[in-house]
């Protein structure tokens, strides 16, 4: 008997994150610890007249490439791949990791290789996407490696994750609707201004967002989702910020990263753990230096950091910021191999000014603004 | 806003070093992969610990390795649910990825064998009918030398029941077998083929065979036919030599013992009486209507498409798979249905249905008078023949 959270997981992310249509070539990557949800996809998909094609990672692939791989076999592109980025309409991403750290052992620079030639598919992943091409999500299923990560059992992290997209309710598309018209408003005010200042300990940070478009996020792209973005001003970017939150990428962990910035581009970078694969990170080229995304956190229903970027950046009270590629969406030009987002708490004593002006203070924006 | 998905990962639990040694005799001796080879490995989820070593094994050989793995329960979710469309779909991705691969390893690795068996047969028959294109393309590509193939099994619960074993023992089993329970399983591949090309070439000079056995007097024409020496190549774990009878030379009575199993049925005790080349009686002790209904298939059905002799002394057992059940060492097996063409047989039918007769207890086979064979053994070694020439397998 299928659990009824993964036929509702499986309900919201085929009816309203990716809107499945007959004839759609859905694609369904995960990896075998996601198989309840999987399934449950798998049949909801096949039920609205898509053709669901599922993808499932072998554990330890990615670590004997990355740790035996020639720079050629690093590099080399598959034609499933190549064939998955050019011909999915649809795209449904599940994490499901047995070990989040696997790729702590890693060669950063050989990371690089690797996330520079993929690269490619992604910029063609985020073009379809922008162009309407593509609908795509990225989701998480709860597995012990993050219940560790979260510092929880796996039973309370899955109520956690079921919370977080609104799950444990009767009706959560209805309940994403309303948190998207929210979000929407605050796109739309966001948009008449043209620079934010943040300021908290350790913070304080200049973002110009003249001219740019943000992009409010109700469960469509990331699942759970609740923020809205976009692309600053590539020049713009001015003063120091600190990342509170520790910040996991591809593998592995960087704790407490300071960055300075001047002219929009990262001139010191500092962190207590990690702060090789920092360096090795921002040197992977031009853009890596400069911000690609910055957006405000607004899911009130994640309260609490668990160490998983996908829930940690719509944490209800937070801004996070990418390093790297900007979604062009956003009106954002920055070009790059990487994007991560860093996030940065505001619940604490804390405020966000735009145009001068003081709209957001201790996590949240003051009332009737928007 | 997230924008990808990182696939991280890492191995389960410890390695049982035949895993790796099984994927290694794959990439190394049955493919013979090169470096810069595109290479796919196709399995399900529960051979995840042999795909990872078949990855591994090609990133060492300087290959261009990757997974195609499917999750268990899919393909009955959409027997059971998709449109007739849904069913007969194949992604575009597929026709490119077809041409472009160099080398496929299919791994069979069921958590149930009997997951289809209350599917709508129909359903299922249109399914394999638009899988068959990409198929006989990948065929093709085969047949002409520009791709190789080789199948092999990981060890599950599922195939370790239908041998009646526990999984220990059926990892022993299967391991055995492929003889990767040693460190030099290629050397010991490479004696084997030698032996059953030099086996084959002197097949190659029979005209007919009479085999004898317990309710069983069948004489098969083999005149003209080239024998085949399955060494490795293809399967793993191998060992046969089979050739395409003449087609309307069989004569005489044969008896099998072990259940003839088709798609998942198994018939049993099955008794067929040949003249002229075709089946003219037919029963079995249980399963007799499916056995006619096969037999009606077409005019094919009633016809030898195979005769072969099973010389992997390691499996000693019959174990409701056909990999493994028509290599069983001092047995013979005769398909009824298709043959081989690069053999030299020319029936056609939609049936290719092995059966195994047991000829390890009172068994005998003459070629053309000769006693040849006797209690599951060859009564000689064959001459060495030279070097195997793989090319005629695969020009």
């Amino acid at each position: 008997m299928p659990d009824p959270r993964h036929e509702r997981f499986a309900q919201v992310l085929v009816d309203y994150s990716t809107r499945v249509e007959e004839g759609d070539l859905v694609l369904i990557e995960s990896t075998a610890l996601a198989a309840p949800l999987v399934r449950a996809l798998y049949r909801r998909v096949v039920q609205a007249g898509g053709h669901p094609e599922v993808r499932i990672g072998v554990d330890g692939a990615a670590e004997a490439l990355l740790a035996r791989g020639n720079d050629e076999q690093l590099a080399w592109l598959s034609p499933r791949l190549r064939g998955d980025s050019r011909e999915a309409n649809v795209r449904i991403a599940i994490e499901a990791e047995l070990n989040t750290r696997g790729l702590t052992g890693i060669d950063p620079a050989r990371q690089a290789i690797f996330a520079r030639a993929r690269s490619k598919l992604r910029d063609l992943t985020m073009e379809r996407a922008a162009a309407g091409e593509l609908r795509r999500v990225v989701t998480a299923f709860p597995t012990n490696s993050s219940a560790q990560d979260a510092e929880m059992s796996l039973a309370d992290y899955e109520d956690f994750v079921y919370r977080a997209g609104f799950l444990d309710e009767d009706d959560p598309i209805a309940s994403w609707q309303e948190l998207g018209e929210r979000l929407a408003r605050l796109a739309e005010w966001l948009g008449t201004k043209r620079e934010l200042r943040v300021i908290t300990e350790g913070t304080d940070l200049t973002v110009g967002v003249d001219g740019r478009t943000w992009i409010p996020c109700d469960g469509k792209e990331n699942f759970p989702d609740g923020e809205v973005f976009t692309g600053p001003v590539e020049t713009s970017v001015e003063g120091h910020v600190r990342f509170s939150f520790p910040a996991p990428h591809a593998g592995r962990l960087v704790r407490d990263i300071e960055l300075r910035f001047e002219g929009g581009e990262v001139v010191e970078a500092h962190a207590s753990e990690g702060e090789d694969f920092l360096r090795e990170m921002l040197a992977m080229d031009d853009g890596a230096r400069r911000l690609g995304e910055f957006a405000f956190g607004m899911n009130d229903s994640v309260q609490e950091f668990t160490g998983h970027t996908l829930f940690d950046e719509k944490l209800g009270g937070t801004v996070h910021m990418a390093l790297g590629k900007a979604y062009p969406e956003s009106g954002g030009t920055n070009e790059s191999a990487l994007h991560w987002d860093l996030v940065c708490d505001l619940r604490g004593e804390s405020e966000v000014h735009a145009d001068g002006e003081v709209v957001y203070r201790n996590g949240e924006f003051l009332p009737d603004l928007f | 806003m997230q924008s990808c998905l990182v696939s991280v990962g890492y191995k389960t639990g410890v390695t049982d070093p035949r895993i790796a040694r099984l994927a290694d005799l794959i990439v190394d001796y049955s493919l013979e992969l090169q470096p810069g080879q595109v290479f796919r490995v196709d399995a399900l989820d529960a051979a995840s610990p042999l795909a990872l070593e078949f990855y591994r094994s090609a990133i060492r050989a300087g290959a261009f390795p990757y997974t195609s793995l499917g999750l268990e329960g899919t393909l009955e979710l959409l027997l059971e649910h998709a449109s007739t469309e849904q069913i007969e779909y194949i992604a575009p991705q597929q026709w490119e990825e077809i041409e472009e691969l160099d080398a496929i390893a299919t791994i069979w690795s069921e958590s149930n064998t009997r997951a289809l068996s209350r599917v709508d047969p129909a359903r299922h028959a249109n399914y394999l009918a638009a899988q068959r294109k990409l198929h006989n393309r990948r065929w093709e590509r085969i047949a002409a030398g520009e791709m190789r193939w080789c199948g092999t099994l990981f060890p599950t619960h599922a195939h370790a029941q239908d041998a009646g074993m526990s999984l220990a023992s059926y990892e022993d089993f299967v391991f055995s077998a492929c003889h990767v329970d040693s460190e030099t399983a290629a050397e010991h591949w490479r004696l084997v083929s030698s032996s059953l090309h030099a086996r084959a070439a002197a097949l190659g000079a029979v005209k007919e065979l009479r085999i004898m056995g317990p309710d069983t007097d069948l004489r098969v024409s083999v005149e003209g036919r080239s024998w085949i020496a399955a060494d490795g190549c293809y399967n793993m774990p191998d060992g046969e030599v089979f050739t395409s009878p003449v087609e309307n030379a069989t004569e005489g009575e044969i008896r099998y013992t072990f259940p003839a199993i088709y798609h998942g049925r198994e018939v049993e005790d099955i008794r067929l009486r040949f003249e002229g080349g075709s089946v003219v009686h037919a029963e079995a002790a249980r399963g007799d209507d499916y056995l006619k209904t096969l037999l009606e298939m077409d005019k094919g059905a009633r016809i030898l498409g195979e005769v072969a002799f099973g010389l992997n002394y390691e499996i000693d057992r019959f174990t409701r798979n056909i990999l493994f059940d028509e290599k069983i060492g001092g047995t013979m097996h005769l398909a009824l249905g298709s043959a081989f063409s690069q053999a030299g047989g020319s029936n056609i039918s939609g049936l290719h249905w092995d059966m195994i007769c047991d000829l390890r207890e009172d068994g005998e086979v003459y070629a053309d008078g000769e006693l040849i064979w006797q209690a599951g053994q060859f009564l000689h070694e064959p001459m060495p023949a030279p070097a195997p020439v793989e090319a005629t397998e695969h020009a």
